[in-house]
């Protein structure tokens, strides 16, 4: 393992002009449970120096309401976004996520955070917040700069955040009370494995049954989180059936192959992907 | 009846455990020792062309680099394995090099710096490449790839003329995986050089002390008795903890010498994963023969076992493998054969089960078959052929009430009853046409199980008991306690016959400079074998405090009995000694012996090598499950809802460990069978780590309900016998048999994954 500096600064400031010091020969540990076994495997850059522990800072770690809007500190841990009574009535489908991460000890250190910067295709939580087209308040010494989750992502375990760049915040719109939303995960074993898929949806109806709001993200089976957007457009605006749901789901598993190619999962994926759509998307939809 | 043995008492050795205070091979160190990290090959085959050390050894703090031509002895130990590869690597595990520095952190850092040039040769990966006649062998010094005295067979009647009466006949191949024992601790060694002469002196997580000494002094060119191995306590083994522990304990041995520091060494999970030996993958192909009323009348199987690059348990593992083969049925006409192969992979050894987990995977998928092909239930084809009292089996034993006893008709038709199988079974079949996508299945199986070692080898053991001066005993077992509860069994033994209290007894790890070589801790044999060496020894203790209770109380011996710390003679009970007096007494009054060694020798089982037959065990296990599940047709996914399983081990020496061990075996059943898999790829091992290596989880735990028969087995100290591995055997085949119950699809290859259930197949990474 590789020799660095451990530095637990008292406020956020003081890991802002940190970061702004050393950049690239720096780095956050806020968990640690993506960092610490990035050390291990020695896949951190040679010319790190100090690890900056921002675990213990109070000013990231909050979840609360302003106006129209969730806000999360983006220290806070996938237990407290999963019991968050706010979060379970304004976005219950993050709770939902947040609650099928690892396990208990991974919940407990777990942040959201980090779980958007390591980026790894698999995360739990990034769907969720994709669909609810969450904002990251971005944060570089006093300057602070905002932008939309997706356009974070660049690459699998890749974000275009800058070296002396930090994550402050999470933010995004109350889901309406009429707006449903739903978040399903598939693995191996029924506790501490990664999906094999995740599937977050968000979903509105008008009076007429009209789809007046549909979002769909997923993980594990895009190189990128993202949107499915043709997905979303068969249902915008439609009273949906069971033949265009039917539809919705096999487009979502056409849009994965189209993004991802054909891989030794595809022949398994692309039958489960479809169905466990279809099935995500009637939870969330009434049907004529 | 009994006073102690029979009865549920706490374990004697768990306050240390749960409180954290047994030490393990890792807690142990030695003042100035040094830390060894191994070199691994970067190929699966490949000529070592060049081994540069010196930058290595250039690092501040590295005291030596050995490779294979420092061993001062034989680098080649049982089973072919190298100390450290000499000219060529033959798998990905393979070491090359150990590097030994002053701290953990300098030799994983110098262990980096060893330069090694390989040229890169084509290897064999695979059963079906190694079968190959002219394939690329992975020892040149033999003909091919079949792995030396692993050729196992059993020929009962004549199987040509069982298949012309047959009225129905299927073919049938069976596939499994390799798999890791997942022990909790890893390997950890640490080795004490020239203690009092020279030699060395072995700590560690070290399931068997006898083979590792006598590999030891092989390698160091020293005379057995001049390596000491004292186990600490083990983490869970399995039987894991052999081969890996063997080179660890070797390669330290070799630089403690070279040194004359104390050497440690602790396993990596991903070094644990890479070297230590596996459940071997099995190919099992079968034909079956039965008549229309169901009557089995011949099986032929040809079997063929992934044995990996060096293996030294192929041979053991297939001969049980030969005689369990056609499972617990009377066949009149029976032809096995089982081979081992070599392949440029990771190797084969002993894991609980010891090839029976592959076999009862295929046997009773295979029952199950047939039964679905001749239109009867798996209950009805299991009672109409499974052994019964007056039974020839395959071997040519007979099985006699009160000799060998053979209980399975009565075992499954109780679990069939307790659990409601058949009409469960028709309900579910009619539900796998419905709308919803979770399905239910029920399925069957049923085991029997040599019980200790059988012709395997000779099942001998030692067991010391001292009692000391305050009437403390002391217990040592030449078998290894590895958290199955031997121990806690074996007091039972000694306090039973001694009349006494269990807090009166403690024990001290197997240590080869104290105990006679009792063979390895395998088989299920800790009881049986081990029991019965604590059973002996007791007993010449018992007859000699007897022998001067006699003198004291002035009466016959035949009148006196040792009962709740008293020793007394029955006709004139109000008189009562205390079993501290009768020890004193003993000890300073007639300067005795209260000291007793037990050998327990069971002889040589005998069997023809023509046709395998003869008394291959001295006695059977019986098993039953029955395994409930909830299947997603849509995405494969599988959950495991209940267990229901019944054993038959003759008497449970402590009923609670008993159960513990079969819940315990069971929970591994059901990660063997639907998620475990070590997956190599041209020989590289892809699966690192417990990120990939899934085994169950709490939440994966089904519901599971045990049951114990005992019967009046004599073999084993008072009528027990073996325990150990019986649980996990049967989980694999009952699942696939709910499985197909629940969808209609057979699979016959394990691990029963998401793919394999959707897609009916395998999709290779
Ligand atoms: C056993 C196990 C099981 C797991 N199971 C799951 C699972 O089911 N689902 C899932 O999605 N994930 C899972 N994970 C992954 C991991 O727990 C999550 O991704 C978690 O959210 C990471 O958060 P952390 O606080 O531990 O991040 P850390 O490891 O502390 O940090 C991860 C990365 O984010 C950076 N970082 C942290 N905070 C900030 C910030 N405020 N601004 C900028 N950069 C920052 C760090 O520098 C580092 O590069 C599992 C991990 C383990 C070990």
């Amino acid at each position: 393992m590789q020799d660095f500096n451990f530095i637990k600064p008292t406020n956020l400031e003081e890991v802002s002009s940190l970061l702004i010091n050393y950049k690239d020969k720096a780095r956050l540990i806020a968990g640690g449970t993506d960092l610490i076994i990035a050390l291990r495997e020695e896949r951190l850059p040679s010319n790190l120096e100090i690890i900056i522990d921002i675990s213990h800072l109070k000013e990231l770690d909050y979840i609360r309401e302003e106006g129209g809007y969730l806000r999360i500190g983006s220290g806070a841990t996938h237990v407290e976004i999963a019991q968050n009574e706010l979060i379970k009535r304004y976005a219950p489908l993050l709770s939902q996520a947040a609650s099928l991460i690892g396990s208990p000890q991974i919940r407990n250190r777990g942040s959201i955070a980090g779980n958007i910067v390591t980026a790894s295709p698999a995360a739990d939580a990034v769907p969720a917040l994709i669909v609810l087209d969450s904002r990251l308040v971005i944060r570089k010494g006093q300057e602070k700069r905002e932008e939309l989750l997706q356009k974070v992502f660049v690459g699998p375990y890749k974000v275009n955040l800058k070296s002396d760049e930090l994550v402050e915040e999470i933010y995004f719109k109350k889901l309406p009370q009429k707006a449903k939303s739903d978040f399903s995960k598939l693995v191996r074993r029924n506790a501490v494995d990664k999906s094999r898929v995740n599937l977050a949806v968000v979903a509105q109806q008008n009076e007429d049954k009209k789809v007046i709001d549909i979002k769909i993200s997923a993980g594990s089976i895009t190189p990128l989180p993202q949107r499915f957007k043709e997905a979303e457009d068969l249902l915008l605006g439609e009273i949906p059936t069971a033949n265009l749901i039917q539809k919705t789901g096999e487009k979502v598993a056409e849009e994965m192959m189209v993004k991802s190619g054909y891989r030794w999962s595809t022949e398994y994926k692309e039958p489960v992907v479809k169905s466990l759509m279809v099935r995500a998307l009637n939870r969330v939809l009434e049907v004529e | 009846m009994y006073k102690i043995v029979n009865k549920s008492v706490e374990r004697i050795d768990v306050y240390e455990k749960v409180t954290g205070k047994a030490k393990y091979g890792a807690d142990l160190n030695c003042g100035s020792q040094l830390y060894a990290k191994t070199v691994y090959s970067r190929y699966p085959h490949a000529k070592i062309l060049k081994i540069d050390t010196k930058e290595a050894e250039g690092l501040e703090g590295v005291i030596m680099v050995i490779t294979a031509k420092d061993v001062p002895g034989n680098n080649i130990m049982f089973g072919k394995f190298p100390v450290l590869a000499q000219n060529e690597v033959k798998y990905i595990g393979d070491g090359v090099a150990v590097v030994a520095a002053e701290s953990k952190e300098i030799a994983e850092k110098a262990a980096k710096l060893v330069r090694v040039e390989y040229e890169e040769l084509p290897g064999v990966f695979d059963l079906e490449e190694a079968k190959v006649e002219n394939s690329k062998r992975v020892h040149s010094e033999i003909e091919n790839n079949f792995i030396e005295h692993s050729h196992h067979l059993l020929r009962s009647g004549d199987v040509e003329k069982g298949f012309k009466e047959a009225e129905v006949i299927l073919e049938r191949t069976y596939r499994t995986q390799f798999v890791d024992q997942a022990y909790i601790e890893p390997e950890a060694v640490i080795v004490l050089p020239d203690p009092y002469k020279i030699g060395v002196e072995i700590h560690g997580s070290i399931q068997n002390p006898y083979t590792i000494r006598e590999n030891v002094a092989t390698v160091l060119g020293l005379k057995i008795n001049q390596v000491r191995v004292i186990q600490s306590t083990i983490g869970g083994s399995f039987g894991g903890k052999d081969e890996s522990v063997m080179l660890m304990a070797a390669r330290c041995a070799v630089i403690a010498l070279k040194t004359g520091r104390p050497v440690k060494m602790v396993l990596t999970r991903e070094e644990s994963f890479l070297e230590s030996s596996k459940r071997h993958p099995f190919q099992a192909n079968y034909k079956i023969g039965a008549k229309k009323d169901g009557s089995i009348v011949a099986v032929e199987n040809k079997v063929y076992v992934q044995g990996g690059a060096y293996n030294n348990k192929a041979s053991f593992a297939n001969w049980r493998a030969s005689i369990h083969a056609a499972g617990p049925y009377t066949i009149p006409h029976i032809k096995t054969d089982i081979y081992g192969l070599y392949t440029h992979t990771i190797y084969g050894g002993a894991y609980r089960g010891f090839s029976a987990p592959q076999m009862v995977f295929a046997t009773e998928s295979l029952i199950d078959e047939l039964a679905e092909e001749l239109k009867m239930s798996p209950q009805e084809i299991r009672l109409k052929n499974c052994l019964k009292p007056g039974d020839e089996m395959g071997t040519g034993q007979i099985l006699l009430p009160g000799k060998i006893p053979a209980p399975l008709e009565k075992m499954i038709r109780e679990i069939c009853r307790k659990t409601d199988f058949e009409s469960k079974r028709k309900k579910y079949i009619q539900e796998r046409e419905g709308f919803n996508p979770l399905k239910k299945g029920i399925g069957l199986s049923c085991t029997f199980r040599g019980a200790g070692l059988g012709g395997e080898g000779i099942d001998t053991a030692s067991a010391t008991v001292t009692i000391d001066i305050d009437g403390s005993i002391l217990i040592q077992s030449g078998l290894v306690e590895m958290g199955q509860g031997m121990r806690t069994a074996h007091a039972q033994i000694v306090a039973e016959v001694l009349g006494v209290s269990l807090d009166r007894i403690t024990f001290g790890n197997t240590d080869t400079a104290v105990t006679m070589d009792s063979g390895a801790t395998v088989a299920s044999r800790g009881i049986l074998a081990g029991g019965n060496a604590m059973l002996i020894a007791a007993t010449e203790l018992l007859q000699r405090l007897h022998q001067q209770a006699s003198i004291m109380l002035n009466c016959n011996i035949e009148n006196l009995i040792s009962e709740n710390e008293f020793i007394f003679n029955k006709s004139k009970p109000d008189k009562k000694l205390t079993f501290e007096e009768v020890v004193k007494e003993c000890l300073k009054g007639q300067g005795l012996s209260l000291s007793a060694q037990g050998w327990y020798n069971p002889g040589p089982e005998k069997l023809s090598p023509e046709t395998g037959r003869g008394k291959a065990y001295p006695t059977y296990s019986y098993g039953t499950a029955v395994a409930e599940l909830r299947v997603d047709v849509q995405t494969g996914k599988i959950n495991v809802e209940k267990i229901t399983a019944a054993y038959e081990i003759g008497k449970a020496i402590n009923p609670q460990i008993a159960k513990s061990q079969f819940y315990g075996g069971i929970l591994q059943g059901v990660g063997y069978a639907i998620m475990e898999e070590m997956r190599t790829k041209d020989g590289y091992l892809k699966t690192k780590n417990f990120d990939d290596f899934l085994i169950p989880s709490s939440a994966d735990m089904p519901e599971m309900e045990v049951t114990i028969y005992e019967s009046d087995d004599p073999v084993g100290p008072f009528g027990a016998k073996s325990v150990g591995e019986l649980g996990i055997e049967l989980i694999a085949p009952a699942l696939a048999n709910a499985l197909y119950n629940a969808t209609g699809k057979r699979i016959r290859e394990l691990p029963l994954n998401l793919e394999r259930v959707l897609l009916g197949k395998t999709l290779k990474k």
